[in-house]
């Protein structure tokens, strides 16, 4: 290799200092992509699961998934027209697998907006090949929580009350901008827009270059109506990088707002169990920490399935795995204050919620909880599980699980045991209950697959410029001095 | 665009059009001074039944079913509006498979053919008349509205019931409604012309003339002086007539021990009202004992903590409502409450100074006997010991500690005595003797059905085979009358005329709010016809009746035309009563005499059941305040009404005590094989706390095998328990078994949880503590919100806890008049149930000896209400007289607000309830429907609902305030469950007039409000319950 | 050129869109719908030419929720006495002979869920005009008033001295709380 580059940290060297060739300490730049690939590789690899045909595995997931989101159709289709009766909700538990997974589904969305804003913004290279995966994940995880709010009024028909228009024929009469629902419903579509402009914008470059490798006919008219006539020129490139980062800034406040006020729906009731005022940063740790498990779920599969394992390392994972590990704690850290304060406060229906969280008939759920959020990211300490992949695996899904039951808790546990004795009731979900969570499942899935054969799930442009072929000057606009020394 | 309300409200209109037509046929039904043949159009008539004309939905109902009502465009009339809006959804074709349930079907109005000033559409009518839900005779004012009666209130009039009702009064109206009634009548299963019938009829009883074999007419208790009045012309025109009254939960034993006693066979009319120590033995008078209405008034007037409350002791088996509200409640098996009366008997006896009675061992612990004594004896002449016992040792004993505290002619009236039950076993059971001797050769049977409640339907049977000619008046083809030669349906009470006296010389009048649904005939005309009296007119021969009989015992009006419309108009009438012999004042000395074997058949009997220990248990029988005795088990209002002290629906169950089930470890819904004799049962266990230890209680009214859809073997018929003893009849069973069959039934509770786990719910005081307390001390919980500003109203209500019995009666009156649906058992299971007021109950106290409230609980109309804040869509607002407003066409469904009630009031529509197959109960029929409250919506799936505190009558009020130009007077809105409730433990006002009852009451030192402390500010508030225990010594 | 394409797409979804929107906005309301009835009773002929007052017949409309269509006995009042005879006065007489009730053809169908109660508003003396316009006018009654809710609620506002327009009214709710007034309460017509 005959150039290296040298980092000086802090301030940079005088240039003639550097004239006169004195040997600084020499570091390795931070590789993220192995076996070194020419760009040309880079690009015939992630270009491929586009052009070829895809392997047994992907038409067995995709067999999969797609019958679960046929199954979803069929139940709520039977939901509309019977009602949510089918539902094992009851006068006691309102809420149960509905919003569950409405909050589950937000949650996950989050790790995709960290990754590609904030992680950015932070100048983290490691993100290159995972932001793409992840922001579609992003977005087909918000498709999927959009769809909870909607199904579970059971009359989608009169869904449209929920936004505000004017003129109307009633009065004209508003919405009730006091409630967290309202909230909710600006909050997710702006969610929805920024995301997806992101995720688009980001792809751009990328659909250009398969612009110029595809064959014709449908494929490149598509392309080419998609990558707004990018001509890869300078300008175009300098103005490219402005975008992104103003967006980038736009996106970032939203990982933070969007689960807050999803928090909100519970911290402004005044259900014991809900109305705790931790819940937004609590909310978002979780949200951030299911959200990085299901990354890993997701890239964990589709490295070995599309076997991109030289663009999505082991220390890739490792990073992922460390972020999951920390916000794991935060989460931790948030069960243990809702308890304390539930002691602290003594307020008489605060206690009980949490003794009987904890002992209840539900209490299975908490503790599956407990050990899914709290034990499991325990296990990340060491580097050697942390880039074991079959282990980084099963703590992913776990992770994904544990986040589940959280929501589960927090809703169901709290409804079913409130106020009035009187109104104490059980919940028990019906194959409905069930079989919708699943098909959620499906929806996502048959989302991602399809985007992984028709989309390029890794960012190429991106990927080239941290693999360190000089071009990467492009890639990490970094403010820090670039030295060049010759060996 | 609420497609599916386009259906509910097609129930709205469909009821306005069906009553526009049929108040021009129901028109003279009440018109009441005049003949009814006048009016009377017979609807149901053999030309095509008159009141589908209006009911246009009947033939193209169909199209307004489902998801989208208005259908697919069809080729009739409705040309225009369908192709307007076809024309709107081809601008936007995404919207077109919304838009087929936004087309208005066309609607129809049919006016009356002639008009009439009394009805006119859209403003209700109330007249009075009889309740006939069960032998108490209370007396009504019924709403009728457009044609039809939809409401049932009380009348205020009467002197002995006053305003209010009870739980199977209220429900009464829909049995109305019931399209299993029978639509005409029946000879030997097949339809047949009354021409025919009376034919066959008048035939067969001439051939009967002569004949050694009787004629007899077996029913109910008849307290109908005119209906009496044609008894008697038969035994005139017969002599080989006879007739049996038959109860089957009888008091005869009672009246037997009365004859004995006192020389009159009568059940004495008691006054809880003048009693200051109250002893119940086994007698549920609150719930279903004689005159629950009645007692429940004097009962909870006489405990008014402001003034002195009258003490309250309650020795029973099984938990009742009467038991759950005593101040003190011991647990008896039924085979010892003899000796508990007997030891209560010796200690009074002994301070009397009268000779000793035999015996000396207590049932229960000796000091609480003492401390009741001493009570007794302290308020000699001013208590009163009552027995639901049918044992007459027990009753004679009873009467002999009344006597000797001097009770008879003060708290026990047998001058004017009450005539609400004349059932009399004895006579039954010779008749079933008789029945199988062949020696009964015409048997006529009117509101009985032994088939169904006798112990031993097979004998009655068998002898019914025997009998030339069998007559059953039932509405229905039930267990007894699909045995019957000939069934002559009776009318409902709302569509016949009628009289009453509940109490001797009290009279109470019934006129029909309705001309008869179906081909049906009053019993009284039936037997007029058949005993060949010149006048069939059943009206006719009522009026003659009155204007011999009763006119002139009365002195305030020489003008019979004049009495006989106030009469009517009032519903009651009292007298001066007759003159009757003197009263034996002191029958002690009488007692000396003949109370020795009493007191020595009692000491038998508990020895006999003695025994009862370990495995073995004895069953009490007793009846609910939903079903009674059964004859209303195919009302489904009732069915679905939570039993006041389990809150159990749909179905009868083992009430076992706790200790029991944790002894044989059995839990809810564990279905025993219950053996007593050679009787089996098979019913799920409940856990009871209270309950006797060595006693299981059974509900008797259930298990009905032929009553109707809707209840059809709804829980097990426990009637075969019940035994006849010597003459008389005993609702409880010795030496039963029972065993776990394995097998576990679901029991469709509304109440999960029984205890308060300390929270400030029900906040209870003692009286020491109310004489100390001075005001009520106003704490205000600081608010973030700003006051609320009020219009010119405040509406607010007040419930007192300590006159409420938890009765339920309010829980089907505000069923009725809001529409309110039936769910079903499945749905109850999964805690969907509807009703708009619930009465909590909760325990405090051991499991032995559980100390009960009951708490209504509907919206509270929080001033800063939980629901509204979270609504997307302003669907439940605070309305600017305070209440919380529910819109229904607004409600997009989150269920958001029921989350965050904290009262867990409001009440989702899971399904369609009406028209759904799926819920095929009265608002599944087109008969069923018209019983809906056209001003109040029928709503529909996926909206939120709950209390509205009945805005429709506040609106109605208003209006005709407006109409009068006046100022709206207090008290001149009740709501429902107020004007139900016969303690007026509801009360509703305005909280701005600072003189209406209700704002006398939120000054009351016992007000407080549930779950101040969330600053929720509720308009309704709460009295608490006052406790005053029995120092025992 | 390729820019002109794009502009005219995109104007032209927007036209299709708002059309479609208007139209969604429309449904439910009948402005101007006027059924064929069962006999062809010229309201012009009686309230306008002959001047009868609208609560001669429609007498229930002073005392009940319902306006009511008079009883056939009502026309017989007049129609025994006047010789004046057509084809449609046959209908009704035979009608009235056959005992067979006529079925009319509701013109003003109030959406769901929504109680009106005439008397309230005859007895506060609105015109029965204000919502069923010049019916004195019209051979055949036809709808003229939208019956929607913005449409009752302008007159609601009217009387209890809130600002009919929309800003001015959020201008007032900013500035100080309004007077509550009965008349605006959702419960006054939603139960």
């Amino acid at each position: 290799m005959s150039t290296t580059s040298i980092r000086v940290n802090g301030k940079a060297p005088a240039a003639p200092a550097v004239g006169a060739g004195i040997q600084t300490p020499v570091l390795a730049p931070p590789v993220w992509v192995d076996e070194n690939p020419s760009l040309r590789d880079i690009t015939d690899d992630i270009a491929r699961p586009l052009e070829a045909r895809p392997g047994k595995g992907w038409y067995i997931c995709f067999g999969i998934a797609f019958a679960a989101l046929l199954n979803l159709g069929g139940m709520v289709s039977y939901l509309f027209a019977k009602g949510i009766g089918i539902w094992g909700l009851n006068n006691s538990v309102g809420w149960a697998f509905d919003i569950t997974n409405f909050v589950f589904w937000v949650g996950i969305g989050h790790a995709g907006t960290l990754i590609s804003a904030i992680l950015l913004l932070f100048r983290q290279q490691w993100r290159t090949s995972i932001n793409r995966s992840a922001e579609a994940m992003t977005i087909f995880a918000v498709m999927c929580a959009g769809l909870f709010p909607a199904i579970h009024m059971g009359r989608p028909w009169d869904a449209f009350f929920i936004f505000p228009y004017f003129p109307n024929q009633r009065g004209p009469l508003w919405v009730n901008f006091r409630s967290p629902l309202v909230w909710d419903v600006f909050a997710i579509s702006t969610y929805l827009t920024i995301s997806l402009v992101f995720w688009y914008l980001g792809m751009i470059p990328d659909l250009a270059t398969l612009r110029d490798r595809a064959l014709g006919g449908i494929k490149k008219f598509a392309f080419r109506l998609l990558s707004l006539g990018w001509n890869g020129s300078q300008r175009t490139w300098a103005r490219y990088e402005i975008v992104s980062l103003v967006l980038a800034g736009l996106a970032t406040p939203l990982v933070l707002s969007v689960h807050s006020i999803v928090s909100m729906d519970f911290a402004t009731s005044l259900l014991p169990g809900w109305h705790t005022t931790i819940f937004p940063p609590y909310f978002v740790a979780g949200a951030i920490y299911s959200g990085f498990g299901m990354v890993l779920t997701l890239l964990i599969i589709t490295r070995s399935t599309m076997n991109l394992q030289r663009y999505i390392t082991l220390r890739h994972l490792d990073k992922m795995a460390k972020v999951t590990m920390l916000t794991g704690m935060i989460v931790s850290y948030a069960y243990l204050t809702e308890f304390f304060a539930a002691w602290y406060g003594g307020n008489l229906y605060e206690r009980y919620h949490f003794i009987n969280r904890a002992t209840g008939p539900y209490a299975w759920c908490f503790y599956l909880m407990v050990l899914c959020n709290v034990v499991t990211p325990q296990l990340l300490w060491t580097k050697k599980a942390r880039t074991n992949v079959t282990f980084l695996f099963i703590v992913s899904i776990m992770v994904n699980i544990g986040m589940w039951f959280e929501r589960f808790v927090i809703i169901v546990v709290s409804l079913h045991r409130a106020f009035l004795p009187s109104g104490w009731g059980m919940f028990y979900p019906t194959i409905f209950d069930i079989g919708i969570l699943v098909g959620s499942f499906g929806l996502f899935f048959t989302c991602f697959l399809l985007f992984i054969r028709v989309l390029p799930m890794i960012a190429m442009w991106e990927i080239k410029g941290v693999v360190g072929h000089g071009a990467h000057k492009m890639a990490l606009s970094s403010d820090e001095e670039e030295v060049t020394v010759n060996a | 665009m609420q497609t599916e309300n386009a259906d509910a409200m097609k129930q709205h209109f469909t009821s306005v059009e069906n009553s526009m037509n049929h108040s021009g046929e129901g028109n003279g039904a009440k018109g009441h001074c005049k003949s009814p043949k006048e009016h009377l159009v017979q609807i149901g008539g053999p030309d095509v039944p008159a009141y589908w004309k209006s009911m246009e939905e009947l033939e193209n109902g169909p199209r307004y079913k489902g998801e989208f009502p208005g259908g697919l465009p069809s080729a009739d009339a409705r040309q225009e509006t369908t192709r307007r809006d076809f024309l709107a959804a081809m601008g936007f074709t995404l919207a077109a498979a919304g838009l087929a349930g936004c087309r208005a079907p066309v609607q129809n109005a049919i006016p009356l053919l002639v008009g009439s000033d009394e009805i006119i559409p859209g403003v209700a009518n109330f007249y009075a008349t009889t309740c006939r839900g069960c032998a108490s005779s209370c007396s009504l004012l019924v709403k009728q509205r457009d044609g039809r009666p939809i409401k049932i209130e009380g009348n205020a009039e009467s002197t002995i019931f006053g305003g209010g009702t009870c739980a199977t009064g209220q429900a009464t109206v829909l049995s109305l409604y019931d399209d299993e009634r029978l639509h005409g009548p029946l000879w030997h299963g097949k339809p047949a012309s009354w021409q025919e019938i009376d034919q066959h009829i008048a035939d067969t009883l001439r051939a009967s003339e002569g004949s050694k074999r009787e004629i007899v007419l077996l029913s109910g208790t008849t307290n109908s002086p005119s209906t009496r009045r044609i008894i008697t012309e038969w035994q005139k025109r017969y002599p080989n007539f006879r007739h049996v009254e038959y109860d089957a939960v009888s008091l005869s034993a009672m009246r037997a021990a009365n004859a004995q006693s006192f020389g009159r066979a009568v059940v004495p009319h008691y006054a809880f009202d003048k009693a200051r120590v109250i002893v119940g033995l086994e007698a549920d008078f609150l719930g279903t004992w004689l005159s629950p209405v009645e007692f429940a008034r004097q009962y909870a007037a006489n405990r008014k903590p402001e003034g002195v409350p009258a003490l309250h002791v309650q020795f029973e088996s099984g938990m009742s409502v009467t038991g759950s509200n005593a101040d003190v409640r011991v647990a008896v098996p039924p085979s010892q409450l003899g000796l508990v009366v007997v030891a209560l008997l010796r200690r009074i006896a002994r301070k009397a100074g009268t000779p000793p009675v035999a015996g000396t061992q207590d049932p229960i612990e000796a000091k609480k006997l003492d401390a009741v004594a001493d009570e007794l004896w302290k308020h000699r002449g001013e208590s009163l010991v009552v027995s639901g016992s049918n044992d007459i040792s027990i009753q004679l004993v009873v009467n002999a500690l009344n006597s000797a505290l001097g009770n008879i002619g003060k708290t026990i009236d047998l001058v004017q005595p009450s005539m609400q039950r004349s059932g009399d076993d004895a006579a039954m059971a010779d008749l079933v003797a008789k029945l199988q001797r062949g020696e009964v050769h015409t048997l006529m049977m009117h509101g009985v059905n032994p088939a169904y409640d006798y112990p031993e339907p097979e004998q009655f049977l068998a002898g019914l085979e025997k009998v030339a000619l069998s007559i059953s008046f039932s509405d229905r083809r039930d267990e007894t009358s699909s045995h019957a030669h000939v069934i002559c349906p009776d009318h409902h009470f709302l569509e016949a005329w009628g009289d009453a006296e509940p109490v001797e010389s009290h009279f109470s009048l019934a006129q029909p709010l309705i001309a008869p649904l179906f081909e049906t005939r009053a019993a009284q005309e039936s037997l007029l016809k058949w005993v060949g009296h010149g006048e069939t007119d059943y009206y006719n021969y009522l009026r003659e009746f009155w204007s011999t009989d009763i006119f002139p015992r009365q002195k305030e009006t020489k003008n019979f035309d004049a009495f006989w419309e106030r009469s009517l108009q009032d519903g009651v009438v009292a007298v001066p009563p007759r003159p009757t012999g003197a009263m034996p004042k002191d029958i002690m000395q009488k007692f000396q005499a003949d109370g020795k074997a009493a007191v020595d058949k009692i000491f038998s009997e508990a020895a006999a059941h003695g025994s009862t220990t370990g495995d073995h248990f004895e069953v009490h029988c007793y009846e609910t305040v939903a079903l009674r005795d059964g004859r209303h088990a195919n009302n489904p209002w009732l069915q679905e009404l939570p039993d006041p002290i389990t809150k159990v629906t749909w179905g009868n169950y083992a009430a076992i005590a706790p200790s029991v089930a944790k002894k044989l470890n059995l839990s809810d819904g564990d279905v025993v094989k219950l053996t007593a004799g050679k009787r089996q049962l098979e019913l799920p266990v409940f856990i009871q706390p209270g309950q006797d230890t060595r006693t299981i209680a059974v509900a008797l009214g259930y298990g009905r095998s032929q009553v109707g859809r809707a209840g059809q073997n709804v829980g097990v018929n426990a009637y075969p328990l019940t035994s006849i003893q010597g003459e008389y009849r005993r609702y409880f069973a010795g030496n039963a078994t029972f065993e776990k069959t394995g097998r576990t039934e679901k029991i469709g509770t509304t109440q999960t949880h029984f205890s308060m786990e300390g929270r400030p719910i029900v906040l209870e005081t003692s009286l020491e503590e109310l004489h100390k307390a001075a005001e009520p001390e106003e704490e205000t919980v600081p608010t973030l919100w700003t006051e609320r500003l009020h219009g010119e109203h405040a509406w607010g209500m007040a419930i007192d806890m300590n006159s409420c019995t938890g009765c339920s009666a309010c829980v089907v009156a505000c069923q009725a008049e809001n529409n309110v649906p039936v769910v079903g058992k499945d749905q109850i299971e999964r805690i969907r149930i509807m009703h708009w007021i619930r009465i909590d109950r909760y325990y405090s106290g051991t499991e032995e000896e559980p100390v009960s409230v009951h708490q209504p609980m509907m919206c509270q109309h929080c001033q800063n209400a939980p629901c509204e804040t979270v609504c997307p869509v302003l669907a439940t607002t605070t309305s600017s007289e305070g209440l919380n407003q529910q819109v229904y066409n607004r409600c997009i469904g989150t269920r958001y607000c029921a989350n965050n009630c904290p009262y867990k009031v409001r009440r989702f529509n899971w399904y369609n309830y009406t028209e759904n197959p799926q819920f095929d109960f009265n608002m599944e029929s087109p008969l069923g429907r018209m019983v809906l409250n056209p001003d109040v919506a029928v709503r529909s799936r996926g909206v939120m609902e709950k209390c509205s505190l009945c805005v429709q009558r506040i609106q109605l009020a208003k209006n005709t305030a407006l109409q009068g130009e006046r100022e709206l007077a207090d008290g001149e809105i009740q709501t429902a469950c107020q004007q139900s409730c016969p303690t007026q433990a509801i009360v509703f006002g305005d909280l701005k007039d600072p003189n209406s009852r209700v704002s006398q009451m939120q000054r009351n030192q016992r007000r407080y409000k549930v779950l101040d402390e969330l600053g929720t500010r509720p308009n309704v508030s709460y009295l608490k319950k006052v406790r005053n225990p029995l120092e025992t010594a | 050129m390729r820019l002109q394409l794009v502009l005219m797409g995109v104007v032209g979804a927007a036209l299709a869109v708002g059309a479609g929107a208007y139209q969604l906005s429309r449904i439910g309301i009948h402005q101007g719908y006027s059924p064929e009835q069962p006999i062809a009773f010229p309201h012009k002929v009686h309230a306008g030419d002959n001047k009868i007052p609208c609560l001669y017949c429609h007498y229930a409309a002073r005392t009940s929720r319902h306006a009511g269509i008079p009883p056939a006995s009502v026309c017989m009042n007049c129609h025994t006495v006047l010789e004046k005879q057509t084809v449609e006065i046959e209908k009704l007489k035979e009608a009235v002979q056959q005992q067979r009730p006529l079925r009319w053809v509701k013109v003003h169908n109030l959406p769901d869920f929504v109680y009106f109660n005439h008397s309230q508003h005859v007895v506060s003396g609105v015109a029965c005009q204000r919502c069923h316009g010049p019916v004195e006018t019209m051979e055949r009654v036809s709808q003229v008033a939208p019956l929607t809710m913005g449409w009752c609620l302008q007159c609601h506002r009217e009387h209890a001295k809130v600002p009919v327009g929309e800003l001015e009214r959020a201008a007032v709710g900013l500035k100080q709380r309004q007077k509550p007034a009965a008349g605006l309460d959702c419960a006054s017509c939603h139960y």
